[in-house]
C-alpha cells in the first residue's frame, strides 16, 4: 500500500525500473530495493516519495518515522538548508507545521526523521519542505517565520525558499509505545534461567553439603600480607579502585575491605583507605567501624584513616604513590576497577618493597597487575573474594552457579558455531553442485541453512 | 529496621531497574532518566561530604604539626585558592580559574600520565625474564608485539607488523574475552546477591 501511495504520489507505475535505492527498513516493509524515478514534471529542487510507514518496532512510541528522498537539484545560488514537514488532516486544505529535526538519519539516498508530538486518529497527508537558503548564510540563522519573508543578513536583503513536495499519503499511522521489548526476550531468558540456577544452588547449599573450589593464591594471602604488616608495625593501604559506588567490582572490594579491617582491627594494624569517591567513602567508613565493633574495639577506630583525596585521576595517584613513599605501608591491597594508573600504584608499591595484593575485573589493567603485584585475583576472583573469605555455604553456592552458567555459554559457543559453520557449509554445496532450492537435494540444503540460521538469531542481541 | 530497610529498598530498586531494560515504553525511560537525575543529585550532595573530609584531614596535620604538615598546607592553599578563584572571577574560558586549570593542573596531570611510560619500561625490565617456558613464552610475544607496534619495524622486518596484528587479534582477543565472560557471570552473581540480601557486609551491619 506504501509502495502504491509512493507511486501515486509520483504518477508513475510501480513496477518501473529505477536508481533510487531505498533503505532496509522500507524494503522490510515491502518496498522494492529501488524505486521508480521521479517524474520528469516534478520539480528537481523539490523532496521526492514522502513515507510514512506503520509502527511496528518495539520502542517507546516516540513518534512516527518518517522518509523521503532528498531532492535531485540545488537552485543556482543557493544551497539546502534544511527540511520542513507539513501534515494535513483535511484533505489538504490546510497544512500545519510539524517538529523541526535536529538531525537526520541520512544515508545518500534517503533521510529519516522520527517525528514526535501527537498524531492525529484520522487519516492525514504529508508533504516535506527543501528550505533553501542563499549559499554563503549560515543555517542556524533560519528559522521557520523565515521561509516567506526577506531577512538581513551582512547588511544585505535576502530571501529563503521553500520547494514543497508533491502530497503523500492518506496514512493512518500513529506511534504506539511498546510494554515489552520483543528482541530482547533471549537475554530476559538467558538472565532468568541463571538466577533459577544461583537459587537451585543456594538451596543445595543449606542443606550442609560440601562444596570443592580450587585455591586461590591471592585470597589465601590476604591473611600473609595482614600478619605481615602487623609484625613489622607498619601500616596497610588499602585502595578500593576508581569508579564510583554503583559499581559491582567497589562493592565486591568493600566486602572484602570489610575482612580486612576486621583482621586490623584484631591486631591493631593501622588502616589507610583513600578514597576517590566521597559516597564510597562513607560506606567504607561505616563499614570500618561495624569491623571495628564486631571485634568489641569500638575505641580503636579512627575515621580519619578512611578520607577523601581527589577526584581527578592522576591527582588521586599521586597522592596515593606519596602515601607509600612517605607511610611506607607493608601491604598494599588494590581491589576495585582500575585506569591507566594501575601500574603507577604497583610500581610504586613495589619500589618501596610492599607486599601487593591487587584484583581487578578491568581486563586492560590485569597484565599490569600481574606483572608489578605478587598476586592479583583476576575478573571473577574479586567477585568470590568474599565467598572464599567467608566460606559460608550460601555463599560458595554462587560460586558453583556461576560455573554452571560458564559450561552453558561453553556450549553455546561451540553449538554457535558448528550451526554457523554447518550452515555455511550448506550454501557452499548447493553452490559447488549448482543446486536450487527447487531441487530434492537443493531444497533439503535451503531449509538446512535456513535452519542454522533461524538457530543463530536466537542468540542475536540489538 | 536499620539492616531490613535499606535491603528492602535495594531489592525493590533493583527490581524496577531490571524491568526497566526490557520495557521501552516512555514510562520506563522517564524512570531511568529519574534515577539517573537523582543519582546525580545524591552524587553532588556527597562531594560536600568529601570536601569536609579533605578540609578536616589536612586542616587536623597542621594543627598537629605534622612532618607532612608541610603538604596539607600546600592542598589547602590551592583548594581554597581555585574556590575563590572560581566564585570571584567565574570559569570561563580566559578567566584565572581557566588559567589555572590549563596551565597548572593539565600539564600536572599530563606529567602523571607520562611517568606511566618509564613505569611500563621498568615492569617489563623486571618482568619479562625466561626463567620457566611460560615466563619465556610471554618474552617472545612481547618482544614481537613491541617491535611489530615501533615506527621501525618496517626497516627490522615487515612481517613484525601481521605478527603483532595477528596476536592481538586471536590469542589475546581470546583470552580477553574468557575473562569478560567470567566477569559478567560474577558480576550476575553478585548483583544478585546483593539484591536479595545475601550478601550484606558493605552495608556495614558487622554481620558477615
Amino acid at each position: 500500500m506504501a509502495v502504491a501511495a509512493v507511486a501515486a504520489a509520483w504518477g508513475q507505475p510501480a513496477e518501473a525500473p529505477g536508481s533510487l535505492q531505498v533503505p532496509r527498513e522500507l524494503v522490510e516493509a515491502g518496498f522494492p530495493v529501488q524505486l521508480p524515478p521521479p517524474p520528469a514534471d516534478l520539480d528537481p529542487a523539490a523532496p521526492a516519495a514522502v513515507v510514512a510507514l506503520p509502527d511496528t518496532e518495539d520502542d517507546s512510541g516516540a513518534g512516527v518515522k518518517v522518509f523521503w528522498f532528498p531532492p535531485q537539484q540545488t537552485p543556482p545560488g543557493m544551497k539546502l538548508g534544511g527540511y520542513r514537514l507539513y501534515r494535513s488532516t483535511d484533505g489538504g486544505l490546510r497544512w500545519r507545521a510539524l517538529p523541526q529535526p535536529e538531525k537526520y538519519a541520512a544515508d545518500a539516498a534517503c533521510k529519516i526523521q522520527v517525528v514526535g508530538g501527537h498524531w492525529p486518529w484520522k487519516a492525514y497527508e504529508l508533504r516535506v519542505a527543501a528550505l533553501y537558503i542563499p549559499t554563503g548564510t549560515p543555517e542556524k540563522n533560519w528559522g521557520l517565520q523565515d521561509r516567506r519573508r526577506p531577512k538581513r543578513v551582512e547588511g544585505e536583503w535576502v530571501t529563503a525558499r521553500e520547494v514543497l513536495s508533491r502530497v503523500a499519503g492518506p496514512y493512518n499511522t500513529r506511534p504506539y509505545a511498546k510494554w515489552f521489548d520483543g528482541k530482547k526476550t533471549n537475554l530476559l531468558v538467558t538472565a532468568v534461567l541463571y538466577c533459577v540456577a544461583v537459587l537451585w544452588f543456594l538451596r543445595h547449599a543449606r542443606r550442609g553439603r560440601e562444596m570443592y573450589l580450587r585455591p586461590i593464591p591471592g585470597i589465601e594471602a590476604v591473611d600473609d600480607a595482614i600478619g605481615r604488616a602487623t609484625e613489622m608495625g607498619k601500616p596497610i593501604l588499602y585502595v578500593s579502585g576508581l569508579d564510583s559506588i554503583d559499581s559491582v567490582s567497589t562493592i565486591a572490594s568493600m566486602i572484602v575491605l570489610g575482612r580486612v579491617a576486621r583482621r586490623t582491627a584484631e591486631y591493631d594494624t593501622p588502616l589507610l583507605v583513600p578514597c576517590r569517591d566521597p559516597l564510597v567513602m562513607a560506606a567504607e567508613r561505616e563499614i570500618v567501624k561495624e569491623a571495628h565493633l564486631a571485634v568489641g574495639k569500638p575505641e580503636a577506630f579512627d575515621p580519619e584513616t578512611i578520607f577523601y583525596v581527589t577526584d581527578s585521576q592522576f591527582g588521586y595517584v599521586a597522592a596515593v604513590d606519596g602515601m607509600m613513599m612517605r607511610e611506607r605501608p607493608a601491604a598494599n591491597f588494590f581491589m576495585g576497577y582500575f585506569y591507566a594508573e594501575s601500574l603507577i600504584l604497583a610500581e610504586t608499591g613495589a619500589a618501596t618493597g610492599a607486599i601487593q595484593i591487587a584484583g581487578t575485573d578491568a581486563d586492560t589493567q590485569i597484565p599490569f597487575f600481574v606483572t608489578a603485584c605478587d598476586y592479583c585475583l583476576m575478573g571473577e576472583e574479586l567477585y568470590a573474594a568474599s565467598a572464599y573469605l567467608a566460606r559460608e555455604p550460601i555463599l560458595l553456592a554462587q560460586l558453583k552457579a556461576q560455573d554452571v552458567g560458564k559450561v552453558a555459554i561453553a556450549a553455546a559457543i561451540w553449538l554457535g558455531t558448528t550451526a554457523a559453520t554447518l550452515g555455511v557449509l550448506g550454501t557452499l554445496l548447493m553452490a559447488a553442485q549448482k543446486l536450487t532450492p527447487a531441487t530434492a537435494w537443493g531444497g533439503k540444503l535451503h531449509w538446512f541453512s535456513a535452519l542454522m540460521d533461524k538457530f543463530l538469531a536466537l542468540f542475536a542481541t540489538q | 529496621m536499620r539492616r531490613t530497610l535499606p535491603l528492602t529498598i535495594t531489592f525493590l530498586a533493583g527490581l524496577v531497574m531490571f524491568a526497566q531494560f526490557f520495557v521501552p515504553h516512555k514510562l520506563s525511560q522517564d524512570a531511568l532518566t529519574y534515577m539517573t537525575d537523582w543519582m546525580r543529585i545524591i552524587g553532588a550532595f556527597a562531594l560536600v561530604l568529601g570536601i569536609g573530609s579533605l578540609i578536616q584531614r589536612h586542616t587536623g596535620r597542621i594543627r598537629q604539626r605534622h612532618p607532612d604538615a608541610a603538604f596539607s598546607a600546600v592542598a589547602l592553599l590551592c583548594f581554597l585558592g581555585m574556590v575563590v578563584l572560581g566564585i570571584g572571577w567565574k570559569t570561563e574560558e580566559g578567566s584565572p580559574f581557566d588559567w589555572g586549570f590549563t596551565y597548572v593542573f593539565m600539564p600536572l596531570d599530563a606529567t602523571m600520565f607520562s611517568v606511566l611510560a618509564f613505569f611500563m619500561a621498568s615492569a617489563a625490565y623486571r618482568t619479562f625474564r625466561a626463567r620457566t617456558p611460560e615466563a619465556t613464552l610471554l618474552l617472545v610475544a612481547s618482544l614481537a608485539l613491541m617491535f611489530g607496534r615501533i615506527p621501525l619495524q618496517r626497516a627490522l622486518d615487515p612481517h613484525l607488523a601481521g605478527v603483532a596484528e595477528w596476536i592481538m587479534t586471536w590469542p589475546a582477543t581470546a583470552a580477553k574475552r574468557g575473562i569478560l565472560l567470567g566477569v559478567a557471570l560474577g558480576s550476575m552473581a553478585m548483583s544478585l546477591r546483593l539484591l536479595l540480601g545475601i550478601e550484606r557486609s558493605h552495608l556495614g551491619t558487622g554481620k558477615e
